[in-house]
């Protein structure tokens, strides 16, 4: 049997997949971790406003979802004490605007920058187009994906790593001119989505029914799919088909979790654990990662925008989950309606802010003594985050992350494999294997923290 | 010239805020050189396999990069200790680049494990991985870019300077001073309020300076933040939010977002400013504050006209 070690780096931080092949075929898997930074060590006896300056650093790719779990988590604690924490409604939609845009900043970077490398490895005529720093379409990506971030740094200062959003509200207090330049913005970004990615107008794309969509597809997803069904990317990276969305956060995103026999259930965070049992943490020999698994009801889901469409009734989505199951064409597909469902209700999103309602509402209550315990979830662009946390006496007395990764890069229990262990296992093609990775939208830095 | 860009134990922040670069892009700045390893762009190379050629054939590096901070004994690459290969690689290198606070001064990481160091600070303390005395084969120390991100425009300014072979001075922590002679401070919307001493009682305001209760570290953080906008055109403290010190060697501090004090003084007072001083003036400041500074800009009723228009 031959072993293989692979390191996959491509901005995301580095994971190590190291693959058991026998007779051509990858009999197992296994997903590593390799480092580890300590983070919810870090934060054990700090002031527990510290938590929104420290953890928005777990993830570069993604830290603003982390800023938004924490102040869930810390107003969470509030209210379970018996605290009324009051937040305004203009509050409200600039976190879930900001939060929006860092969805769309990564879906597009994550598409164009991280995946298509991999497609133009199977299709090298695209390369004029999508080799990275120098394809025409890759540069012109990359700078639409600045459009959306440059509206969170229009309310938060900047981004990445911001902590404007904290218990009570945001810190920014907008006028009229932040609000034409994020509009004006969007509307830069909806031309990119029109001229390239869809190939079509925002509203034609709307209107796409089920049977119709893929033959009807333009612009790069059109490409992306041919290259896809020719390779057989629609046949390959179905895991476990058990999915799970945790946050009620975004717009158009319904929490829920789905068995693999089709039932719908409502997602209760008390029914989440981690598992150390291959992990660092448990100091087994058998261990190989930094990171734990994540499970619910002890069991292995996969989280991420194929989850969360099909919690959220997406038809298109579920017509194509009907067909191609959980596949790498899905679950992009996914990734990438996602991307044009979120950037409309950006726009909704901002023209309902109310300039003349307060940003922040003092909460009632002095942090100093403040003891108490609550848990924020939310969605990041890549899945469900879980943010816990125990204060005493206004210090951290515990905190603890779940992060998307944990639940599809996650390792094996022992009974289970993780999820992305188990979607490679049965390939015969190293690059397709590295592509289903991908397609779970790795980020190893958020694995580990 | 080639560059190598190897990642510590990072966030991946700093290449993304790389990645928002403009004037110019992260493509054009890169597209000036020959990448040999980036992880952001390279998608036919190996990186174990570029560090190892490196290491072998002895090949010339002209820039190395490193973001994120460096591990201890557990943190590997290529089979060998992740600090041995960056001390190998910074010694060949003609210019070294610590981008972001992990790689120049260890930052959170350093914070939970002794092990763990930046290039050449372990927070304030000099040596790091590389030694005090290390100097690139260009004979300039490490060049520091401190911050959590570095703004994309220090990197792009280091680049296109050692690219125009101008020199790059740097201060007593190896940060060019172009960059960081600054304070956050500087260019800070709010900084008529910190004159007159007029301070924000809450956040969520655009009247007022964040100094006196809420922590704001403007005026002892060595930043550009609010000369060299972020994303073209904010800051934290231009939004509101309390600037966090993240370009010191002590990111992150506890008690980040409040100000401590002593019988009515601040803990910290701005750089260079002592006790005396600025009771003295403080006093005087806020007794002669205009009044026009004490109220809103706009009242709520114009901002409510201002959107029915």
């Amino acid at each position: 049997m031959k072993i293989q070690r692979k390191l996959l780096n491509r901005i995301e931080g580095e994971v190590e997949l190291k693959l058991l092949w026998d007779s051509g075929r990858i009999k197992d898997a296994f997903v590593c971790a390799p480092n580890y930074r300590g983070f919810e060590k870090l934060l054990v006896g700090r002031p527990y406003l510290d938590a929104v300056v420290i953890t928005p650093r777990i993830c570069g790719i993604c830290g603003h979802a982390h800023l938004m779990a924490s102040v869930e988590a810390i107003e969470d604690a509030y209210r379970k004490a018996g605290f009324k924490v009051e937040l305004s409604d203009k509050a409200q939609r600039i976190r879930k605007l900001t939060l929006t845009c860092e969805f769309l900043q990564n879906h597009l970077r994550w598409f164009y920058l991280y995946l298509m490398p991999d497609i133009i490895k199977l299709e090298p005529n695209l390369r004029e187009l999508y080799e990275p720093l120098k394809g025409s379409v890759w540069t012109e990506a990359l700078k639409a994906s600045n459009l959306p971030v440059k509206v969170i740094a229009l309310f938060g200062g900047q981004w990445p790593h911001t902590s404007y959003a904290v218990p009570g509200g945001v810190v920014c207090d907008p006028t009229g001119w932040e609000l034409v330049q994020a509009e004006f913005l969007l509307r830069k970004l909806k031309e990119f989505f029109e001229e390239r990615l869809l190939g079509m107008t925002f509203e034609n794309y709307l209107s796409l029914k089920g049977e119709e969509y893929l033959e009807k597809l333009g612009g790069d997803m059109r490409v992306f799919c041919e290259v896809a069904i020719d390779h057989g990317l629609h046949e390959a990276g179905a895991s476990y088909d058990r999915f799970l969305s945790g946050g009620n956060f975004l717009p158009g995103v319904t929490s829920g979790v789905l068995s693999e026999n089709g039932k719908k259930f409502s997602f209760e965070v008390s029914k989440v654990s981690e598992n150390e049992d291959f992990s660092f943490f448990s100091k087994r020999k058998e261990a190989y990662t930094w990171s734990k698994a994540a499970r619910y009801e002890g069991l292995p889901y996969e989280t991420g925008p194929l989850a969360r469409q099909l919690m959220s009734g997406n038809e298109i989505i579920k017509n194509l989950y009907g067909k191609y199951g959980s596949s790498v064409l899905v679950r992009v597909l996914a990734r990438l309606d996602e991307g044009a469902k979120l950037l409309k209700e950006a726009l909704v999103l901002l023209s309902g802010i109310k300039l003349n309602e307060p940003s922040w509402i003092k909460p009632p209550l002095e942090t100093k003594n403040f003891s108490g315990k609550g848990v924020g979830v939310i969605e990041a662009s890549r899945g469900t985050l879980i943010h816990e946390i125990e204060i005493n006496q206004g210090k951290i007395k515990s905190y603890n992350v779940i992060t998307p990764t944990v639940w599809n890069l996650g390792p094996r229990d022992g009974k289970y494999l993780g999820v992305v262990e188990r979607a490679v296992v049965g390939m015969a093609s190293e690059l397709k294997a590295e592509i289903v990775v991908r397609s779970f939208d790795v980020c190893s830095v958020c694995t580990s923290h | 010239m080639n560059l190598l860009w190897l990642q510590g134990l990072t966030c991946s922040g700093n290449t993304q805020s790389f990645l928002c670069a403009e004037n110019p892009s992260a493509d054009e700045v890169l597209g000036m050189f020959e990448v040999l390893f980036c992880p952001f762009s390279s998608w036919e190379v190996d990186m174990e396999e570029v560090i190892l050629k490196l290491l072998r054939r002895r090949e010339e590096l002209n820039v190395l990069i490193l973001e994120g901070a460096v591990g201890g004994s557990d943190h590997r690459v290529c089979k060998r200790s992740f600090a041995e290969v960056v001390r190998e690689l910074s010694r060949r290198a003609d210019y070294v680049i610590a981008l972001g606070n992990c790689a120049v001064f260890g930052n959170i990481p350093a914070k939970y494990d002794q092990e763990v160091k930046g290039l050449q600070y372990r927070f304030k303390q000099m040596g790091g991985v590389l030694g005090r005395d290390f100097r690139s084969r260009s004979g300039l120390p490490v060049i520091n870019l401190s911050g959590c991100p570095a703004h994309p425009s220090w990197l792009s300014y280091v680049l296109l300077q050692i690219l125009s072979q101008r020199k790059i001075e740097l201060d007593e922590l190896g940060r060019p001073k172009e960059l960081y002679a600054y304070l956050t401070h500087h260019g800070c919307i709010r900084n008529e309020y910190f004159e007159w001493k007029v301070e924000a009682e809450e956040l969520g305001k655009k009247e007022g300076c964040l100094f006196y209760y809420f922590g704001c570290k403007g005026p002892m953080t060595h930043s550009s933040c609010n000369r060299i906008l972020w994303n073209g055109l904010s800051s934290k403290t231009r939004v509101g939010m309390p600037c966090v010190g993240c370009t010191e060697y002590d990111f992150p501090r506890e008690g980040m977002l409040e100000t401590r004090h002593l019988m009515g003084i601040p803990d910290e007072l701005p750089l260079g400013v002592s006790k005396r001083g600025y009771i003295l003036i403080s006093g005087i400041a806020k007794t002669f504050a205009p009044e026009r500074l004490k109220k809103r800009l706009m009242d709520e009723d114009s901002k409510e006209t201002a959107q029915q228009d």
